[in-house]
């Protein structure tokens, strides 16, 4: 018996990170920042969208990809604040998106008519924060309905992001949620990352966060990832 | 789910080393996982096993090397050649 050994040393998401830098440049060649919309699932990312799309639809030119598990129920609840196109990306079961599905959607997506590109990824806080999805960078969605220390369970996910929003505010009169313990902790694990604090219900919070993008939107997709 | 794609992806580059024909004669699949990686070991490790122990590998195992830090990656894979002496 002769066992001969290739050496290898090939990443194993080295295919996922290859397409993701082609994403990236189709993005960053069109000056279209694109935001990776991340949390567990129930945490408002589609309320929030919808909400946005309501106040900066007719501002700006917002593309959206989202990806459901099994549904085109966000697609379609978005499609009614929109004219512009709602990619949705059905994942059949896996528990995240990847960059080949994005590559796919950017087809279906005129970047040169397009602001900023929005994807709303599978709710899941642990497998979306391996995957690059040639995003500028991950906003994780954390709302007060869930544990002050989510941060510390998931840390991965809140190191990712670089920017968070606390959602659902309008339940803290309600809930025993400390929103200051939550971002101690949110901090503890990435001491960068920056908040908005949004009710997709009752609009508090929404103009900082629609200001955020529409700043983000002129500048373009240079931003860190 | 997010483990068993991972390992299918390590069965991919495996096939780009040694073309399909020859995956039955794989017998290891070495394998850095970080600490960080986000990638559950014991889950990861069950999902190689599964994959390299069915056609078309033929009794393939993988050895996993768990190392500080977020790398992933296949860091070399033995073929068996068959009988030296032929």
């Amino acid at each position: 018996m002769a066992i001969r050994r290739i050496e290898v040393r090939e990443k194993v998401m080295a295919k996922n990170d290859e397409i993701a830098a082609d994403v990236r440049r189709r993005l960053d060649a069109s000056g279209v920042p694109c935001f990776n919309l991340v949390s567990s699932p129930g945490s408002g990312k589609t309320a929030l969208l919808e909400r946005t799309l309501q106040q900066l639809g007719d501002e700006l030119n917002i593309a959206v990809v989202t990806g459901d598990v099994q549904t085109e129920n966000d697609a379609e609840r978005l499609a009614v604040h929109t004219d512009r196109l709602v990619q949705a990306v059905v994942t059949n079961g896996a528990c995240h998106m990847d960059a080949r599905q994005i590559l796919v959607a950017l087809e279906q997506i005129s970047l040169e008519d397009t602001d900023l590109l929005i994807i709303e990824n599978v709710g899941n806080l642990v497998c979306p924060a391996s995957w690059d999805l040639g995003e500028t960078a991950k906003i994780v969605i954390f709302s007060v309905t869930e544990g002050e220390d989510k941060p510390l369970k998931y840390p991965r996910m809140f190191e990712r992001s670089t920017w968070a929003v606390l959602s659902k505010t309008d339940l803290l009169p309600h809930l025993p949620f400390d929103p200051d313990k939550a971002l101690a902790f949110a901090h503890e694990v990435n001491p960068e990352l920056e908040f908005f604090f949004t009710s997709a219900l009752t609009g508090d919070g929404m103009d900082e966060w629609c200001d955020f993008l529409r700043q983000r939107a002129r500048a373009g997709s240079g931003t860190a990832v | 789910m997010h483990e068993l794609s991972l390992a299918m992806d390590v069965c991919r580059i495996t096939e780009d080393q040694v073309g399909r024909a020859s995956l039955g004669l794989v017998r290891e699949v070495g394998v850095e996982v970080g600490d960080r990686s986000g990638v559950e070991f014991g889950t990861f490790e069950f999902c190689l096993e599964s994959l390299l122990s069915a056609p078309p590998f033929v009794n393939a195992r993988p050895q996993i090397e768990r190392t500080p830090g977020d790398e992933l990656r296949v860091t070399y894979v033995e073929v068996d050649d068959g009988d030296s002496s032929d």
